[in-house]
């Protein structure tokens, strides 16, 4: 929503403050009159749910639109969960969609549970549970034969509001508030296992946002069960559910020091004179550094940006008792008298990340205004110098949301830890020699049920190094597996540092004429850049496609505001341009001529 | 807008009705988009405006705005004046 105009962000903020059905028509109204570019993607999401949802669409819409996207929440017939996936696969047009949410609630599904003792407690509620439990498991198993590809949300169901009796309901193990954690574990459960199954978690929803969220009145009048706060709310927790689907999350995170990591200015105060610790204030900058190690260690790389003495900043780290964070948690350091704005663009050369994936943290009016006004593409996260501002925007942020954490998500600091290290050194060695100091390993393997999570995530993520920027779901890659003599690679790196995972992909299909392969994708993470993996890659796909008597290769490079990088790729690898336009440009590979891998890189099963 | 009546101000931009509709129009037999659904985003959209809870027998009689107004009153007797 920052980047929509006033007018517009102004009747937002107006509407979901005030709840109000007029002002959420006026604020969809507005969003109506911007252009596509500000408004978003599209993201259609089909929602199924035991209640009735038609009251809250509008708001539903309006919180999805400020992701932003071009929301279109559809709803399907009331109570038709089963019947209503069932049938998606005879409705082509109606099973389009990019999201589908299945959202239940005890009072529907195991309406038991609030009345226990005349159904049979203890065992024959135990018995319902069971019930849904299997349930549970066979629309998960429908919606996957049905439309797969498709991300699911499954929500959890909240504690009842209404409900007699609230302390005998908590006294057994099979009483109503266990049960419903039974129901609520599966749903975890049922996710855990992954294939696009994700947790709509309105259990926890419902628990922070407090009894308020619910209005008994409407309940019985319409069976929707929330207040007019309840609904706003809600939408704003669904929308923030979905935000993952379109929106990548920031990368990295600059950090201020002074006043930030621990309060007090270390040139000045010195180190004995710092509030850290856990006592107040201290504590609030000790859970600050808490919350930056744990985002760390989910993938978001932690860049220090201090006004400074390197030296005393260093001394701190090393001997300021207590530090969570230590001075190698930082993936880059700018700790010198430099702009703020400088030290940064310098540090997403070196990390190879665009501006537009950082956010920022910095106590001082100052230092977050300049950042604004020079780089207005970075993520403010925080406008105030008190610490416990900075704390909150930390847990309320929605900038570093992911619904799944990878191993490569876990392995990224170190990643690019290597990354400012090789800077430094490629200066100092020839680069050649440097690459194959690193050891690097690769594994190439066919696209498959193994990889094609992770496969398809970099297709939804991948910017910089991406040839075409096509952002297949699942389903449309399973289809162009199964489509005869397509080759769809997938390149995993190991160095002398551990194992980097799947860093490279790429995905041809047959062209009209059999003897043709067209190269639909093509990219590498952008953390393994410039190490050679793109050459290995496209040799193994070329010796493939020898074995398959390929005589003509066609490719095109599509360019974006991120992908310049590889603009020059095909014409690198031999290929010849055969037509241009704004939109696309192609490339021609006849006849088919094989090129030698790499030689810094071993390949683990490749037969050379 | 009529700044002396909010509650005709709220039921003409939320029924999207005329500027000048007069009050006792406004009815549900009248209004075409008075159906069930706007019935309960009405009764959410007056209780959040008003600061008011309706009870069951109120909500049943809220079908004009002669009713509303009259309902409205009978709560905010007890509170801040409807009219500003």
């Amino acid at each position: 929503m920052r980047h929509f105009p006033d007018v517009q962000k102004n009747a937002v903020v107006q509407a979901l403050e005030s709840a109000s059905l007029s002002k959420i028509r006026r604020a969809l109204r507005l969003l109506d009159e911007l252009d596509r570019e500000q408004r978003g993607p599209q993201l259609d999401v089909e929602l199924l749910s035991t209640y009735n949802l038609e009251p809250v669409l509008p708001v539903l819409q309006l919180a999805m639109s400020c992701l932003p996207s071009v929301a279109c929440p559809r709803l399907a017939p009331l109570e038709s969960i089963e019947s209503h996936i069932a049938q998606a696969a005879q409705r082509p047009a109606a099973a389009v969609f990019d999201a589908r949410m299945i959202i239940w609630r005890i009072e529907e599904v195991l309406p038991e549970a609030l009345y226990p003792f005349s159904h049979g407690f203890p065992e024959r509620l135990a018995a319902s549970v069971d019930q849904l439990l299997e349930r549970i498991e066979r629309v998960v198993a429908l919606h996957r034969r049905n439309s797969p590809g498709t991300p699911l949300f499954l929500s959890t169901v909240p504690l009842p509001v209404h409900l007699a009796n609230p302390v005998s309901a908590a006294q057994h193990c099979a009483g109503p508030y266990a049960s419903v954690s039974r129901v609520n574990q599966k749903v975890y459960e049922v996710a855990k296992r992954g294939g696009g199954v994700h947790v709509l978690d309105l259990a926890s929803w419902a628990a922070f946002e407090g009894e308020t969220h619910a209005d008994a009145m409407v309940d019985f009048l319409a069976r929707q069960p929330l207040s007019a706060k309840g609904q706003v709310g809600f939408a704003l927790f669904i929308a923030r559910c979905l935000r993952s689907l379109i929106i990548p999350r920031h990368k990295v995170l600059a950090i201020d020091l002074d006043n930030t990591l621990w309060g007090g200015v270390v040139g000045e105060d010195g180190v004995n004179g710092l509030n850290f610790g856990h006592e107040f204030p201290g504590n609030v900058h000790l859970r600050i550094q808490r919350e930056l190690l744990e985002l760390k260690h989910r993938g978001v790389l932690l860049v220090l940006l201090s006004k400074n003495n390197e030296a005393d900043a260093r001394q701190a780290f090393e001997s300021l008792p207590g530090m969570i964070l230590k001075w190698e948690d930082f993936a880059v350091r700018k700790v010198n008298w430099n702009h703020k704005h400088e030290n940064l663009r310098h540090a997403a050369r070196v990390l190879g990340l665009g501006t537009d994936s950082i956010a920022f943290l910095d106590d001082s009016d100052y230092e977050r205004e300049q950042m604004h006004q020079v780089m207005p593409e970075v993520l403010i996260l925080n406008d105030s110098s008190d610490p416990l501002q900075t704390l909150r925007a930390l847990w309320e942020t929605d900038a570093f949301d992911s619904l799944i954490v990878t191993a490569e998500d876990r392995g990224r600091h170190r990643d690019y830890t290597l990354r400012e290290a090789r800077e430094v050194e490629g200066h100092k060695d020839d680069l050649e020699v440097f690459l194959k100091s690193l050891e690097m390993e690769a594994t190439i393997d066919e696209v498959g049920p193994a990889n094609i999570e992770r496969v398809v995530t970099m297709l939804g993520k991948t910017n910089q190094f991406n040839l075409t920027t096509h952002r297949h779901s699942r389903g449309h890659v399973e289809t162009m597996l199964a489509s005869p003599g397509s080759i769809a690679l997938a390149l995993r790196l190991r160095d002398k540092f551990g194992d980097q995972g799947i860093i490279a992909v790429l995905l041809a299909v047959r062209g009209d004429n059999a003897a043709t392969l067209v190269i639909d994708s093509f990219l590498v993470s952008c953390r393994a850049l410039g190490r050679g993996v793109e050459d290995a890659l496209w040799a193994a796909m070329l010796r493939r496609a020898e074995r398959q008597s390929i005589q003509r290769l066609e490719a095109e490079y599509i360019p974006t505001a991120k992908n310049s990088i590889v603009a020059g790729l095909y014409n690198r690898l031999g290929l010849q341009r055969i037509s241009h336009n704004s939109g696309s440009t192609c490339y021609l590979l006849e006849p088919v001529t094989f090129v030698e891998s790499p030689p810094w890189i071993a390949l683990k099963n490749e037969n050379q | 807008m009529n700044n002396n009546d909010p509650l005709l101000d709220l039921l003409l931009e939320f029924f999207d009705l005329p500027a000048d509709t007069r009050p006792e129009d406004i009815r549900q037999q009248l209004v075409p988009s008075w159906d069930s659904l706007a019935m309960v985003q009405l009764i959410t959209e007056l209780e959040g405006k008003f600061l008011v809870t309706f009870d069951i027998d109120e909500i049943q009689r809220l079908r004009s705005y002669d009713e509303i107004r009259d309902a409205l009153s009978r709560r905010a007797s007890l509170k801040a004046p409807l009219v500003s």
